[in-house]
């Protein structure tokens, strides 16, 4: 088996009295996007700060490609690109001499890093703003820039903190899209947010942090599945007997609860997907006219409030 | 090398703020030049004369004082305007000569004079010159009473004989030995000791606001990401201190090269000048990375810099002679001695006055580079609990 880029187990760090993160674990392998999802203060930047060496822990271990992560372990900070929540840049500087000089941090010199910084202002879109000093971009733009300088040096994971909080639609699509194609190109990605949407997105897997605990961890439909959670079918009728289509329905072993009133079918099923044109099938054999149909399936956001008892923007 | 990338790039951000280069290369010569022009080492007491015109014995009595090398003699026409400017300390005092000072010189009758002075030393030594100088005066006049009253000569023939007698006799000269050290600031020139006390003040205020910008270089996180790239706390910290050393050093080089150029000062030796200077440097940006590690808010420790820059120079002999304070106090002396602008200043002294060596200074260097190595020790031993705790 394959080592993962990042192994981290039994994170623990403690604050005075306040326990912030407790035996947190989880891996990521390469080419993987891993969403960590929670609220503020759940423990998220906490233990980002860990795994990237900036905070020491009190408890767990973390490697890196097999390269134990400590505060002094400068091997095992090469191998990540942190893009941290706050917008980490010199804003009388401009966006290419940013780049530069956190290059050159990374230890890249010379036309090795001129050419990168070519590409990687490119890949974040300000190629025509590269002579431009930071603090006259706009908040995406500054957030892109944010992003390039932990994309220097081509790290093998890539570590970022809710990198969207505060961008316009269009740049947070571009930083989704950035995300994609570097999880694509083999890039391990850790990706913290508290936006559902996202880590539905783009994550292979999720692990939902809740204060200071992993409570759950796994695909979307996995998480799903492990809380209980079904899929609502919602059809609207025009006329026929609904209480006979009720009746029909409920024979079948996907459908866990049917009902109807004021012209609609309720279903709670199992994956709706798969059997819609089942239920569409007996509904019309029963002699009611379907006009309308809704398919609501559960979230992340149903998924972390089943598993904490609270909305995740609480 | 990391350090160097640092250090490059707060030089560069520093350069580009125009309002350093007023602060940093402009402001401490109009200082210089100030206190220079104010305070300086070729210092002449002034007197004002208000005399009557054509009495020669009067008039003689003025050039005998115009004689005296540290007295600068003004005619000022009234009492009222030579009481006016003593009051002002526009003078230092005034001497009132009676219309009547020949008429009553030749008459035999006795005359007084009337010498007015702000309180103080100066006028002591200014009361002491003037008495000097008519006590000459009344030499003469004795002498010419004497022929006068043997029957040799009538007073004015006599006056005349006697005054050419005072000329043809040679001078008395006093050659005075000072023990113990002596106070130096008459040996330095005009600006001479203006320009020591305000390059080490200067150079330790400038790196002081240092700190401002390593709390600025926290505060946008910057630094934190910093250590989290393959840069160590150490590199990250030496590299914000470098930077601001050698703003401090170029400062310090800026004053040294612009004082001796336009005003003449006299560092010593250059090499020696400059190895104080660079250990000095060294002292305040290692002075300024301690606060940056210690505070959280830039305007706190800017405020506070201000305050640790002005005090410790004021403490430290910038602003009143280290000497001043000897005569004062032994126990100020030995206090203004935990500050490293004393053990600059009196490195200074001694390559200045002393055309001391390297190793007259030798102790006075380890120091300052104790100071320099205890501030970085603490920073970054600070800094590294403030980023990774």
């Amino acid at each position: 088996m394959a080592q993962p880029t990042l192994d981290c187990r039994g994170l623990r760090k403690v604050f005075g009295d306040l326990v912030a993160v407790d035996d947190v674990g989880f891996h990521i392998d390469a080419g993987e996007t891993y969403g960590l999802l929670g609220p503020n203060g759940a423990g998220k930047t906490t233990s980002i700060s860990m795994i990237s060496g900036l905070l020491k822990r009190d408890g767990g271990s973390i490697t890196v490609d097999g390269e134990e992560m400590t505060t002094i372990n400068l091997a095992a900070k090469a191998l990540i690109g942190l893009v941290p929540q706050d917008i980490a840049v010199y804003p009388d500087l401009t966006a290419r001499e940013n780049l530069v000089f956190f290059g050159k941090l990374y230890g890249m010199s010379g036309k090795a890093l001129q050419s990168r910084v070519d590409e990687v202002l490119e890949i974040i879109g300000l190629a025509d703003r590269a002579g431009d000093r930071s603090d006259d971009f706009s908040g995406g733009m500054k957030r892109r820039l944010n992003i390039g300088i932990g994309l220097l040096h081509k790290p093998n994971l890539l570590i970022l903190d809710e990198p969207t909080v505060g961008v316009d639609p269009q740049s947070r699509n571009a930083i989704l899209e950035s995300v994609e194609q570097l999880s694509s190109a083999g890039m391990a990605v850790l990706y913290t947010t508290h936006y559902m949407e996202e880590a539905e997105r783009l994550c292979d897997r999720v692990g939902i942090i809740d204060h200071g605990v992993i409570k759950a961890e796994g695909t979307r439909r996995e998480l799903v599945q492990m809380v209980g959670e079904h899929d609502r079918i919602r059809l609207e009728t025009t006329s026929g007997g609904l209480q006979s289509a009720v009746a029909a329905l409920s024979e079948l072993p996907s459908v866990v609860e049917a009902g109807a009133g004021d012209g609609l079918i309720e279903l709670l099923v199992t994956e709706a997907g798969e059997h819609l044109t089942k239920i569409l099938s007996i509904v019309t054999e029963a002699g009611v006219a379907v006009a309308g149909v809704d398919i609501d399936e559960p979230n992340l956001e149903s998924v972390f409030l089943h598993l904490t008892g609270r909305a995740l923007r609480d | 090398m990391k350090s160097l990338t640092i250090a490059a790039t707060n030089l560069r951000r520093f350069i580009r703020d125009r309002g350093n280069i007023f602060f940093v290369f402009i402001f401490p010569m109009l200082l210089v030049l100030v206190l220079g022009a104010s305070f300086g080492g070729d210092f002449n007491a002034r007197l004002a004369v208000v005399t009557e015109p054509g009495g020669d014995l009067a008039d003689d009595l003025v050039t005998r004082l115009e004689a005296i090398e540290t007295v600068n003699v003004v005619s000022v026409a009234t009492e009222e305007a030579a009481v006016r400017g003593v009051e002002r300390g526009e003078l230092e005092a005034a001497l009132f000569i009676p219309a009547d000072y020949d008429e009553s010189i030749t008459a035999g009758t006795p005359v007084n004079v009337q010498f007015l002075s702000r309180s103080g030393q100066e006028g002591n030594s200014l009361r002491s010159n003037i008495e000097s100088a008519i006590t000459q005066q009344a030499v003469v006049l004795r002498a010419a009473r004497f022929s006068e009253s043997e029957g040799l000569a009538t007073f004015t023939e006599a006056l005349a004989v006697a005054g050419q007698a005072e000329a043809n006799i040679g001078p008395v000269n006093v050659e005075v030995t000072a023990l113990g050290e002596a106070f130096s600031l008459d040996l330095l020139g005009q600006f001479d000791s203006s320009a020591q006390t305000q390059l080490l003040l200067f150079v330790f205020l400038t790196s002081l606001a240092g700190s401002a910008a390593l709390i600025q270089t926290r505060r946008l996180g910057v630094a934190k990401r910093m250590i989290a790239t393959p840069t160590s706390v150490r590199d990250v910290l030496l590299g914000e201190g470098f930077g601001r050393f050698l703003v401090a050093l170029v400062q310090g080089l800026f004053i040294m090269i612009g004082t001796w150029l336009i005003f003449g000062v006299d560092w010593g030796d250059p090499l020696l000048a400059t190895l104080i200077l660079l250990l000095f440097s060294l002292v305040g940006s290692g002075a300024a990375m301690l606060m940056g590690s210690l505070f959280s808010n830039d305007e706190q420790a800017g405020g506070m810099g201000v305050l640790f820059g002005l005090g410790l120079a004021a403490l430290g002999g910038c602003m009143v002679p280290l000497q001043v304070f000897e005569l004062i106090s032994p126990g100020l002396y030995n206090v203004a001695h935990i500050t490293p602008h004393a053990w600059g200043l009196e490195a200074f002294d001694s390559i200045v006055l002393s055309n001391g060596t390297i190793g007259d200074i030798a102790v006075f260097l380890a120091i300052l580079a104790g100071y320099a190595l205890v501030f970085y020790a603490l920073a970054i031993w600070r800094l590294r609990v403030v980023l990774t705790r």
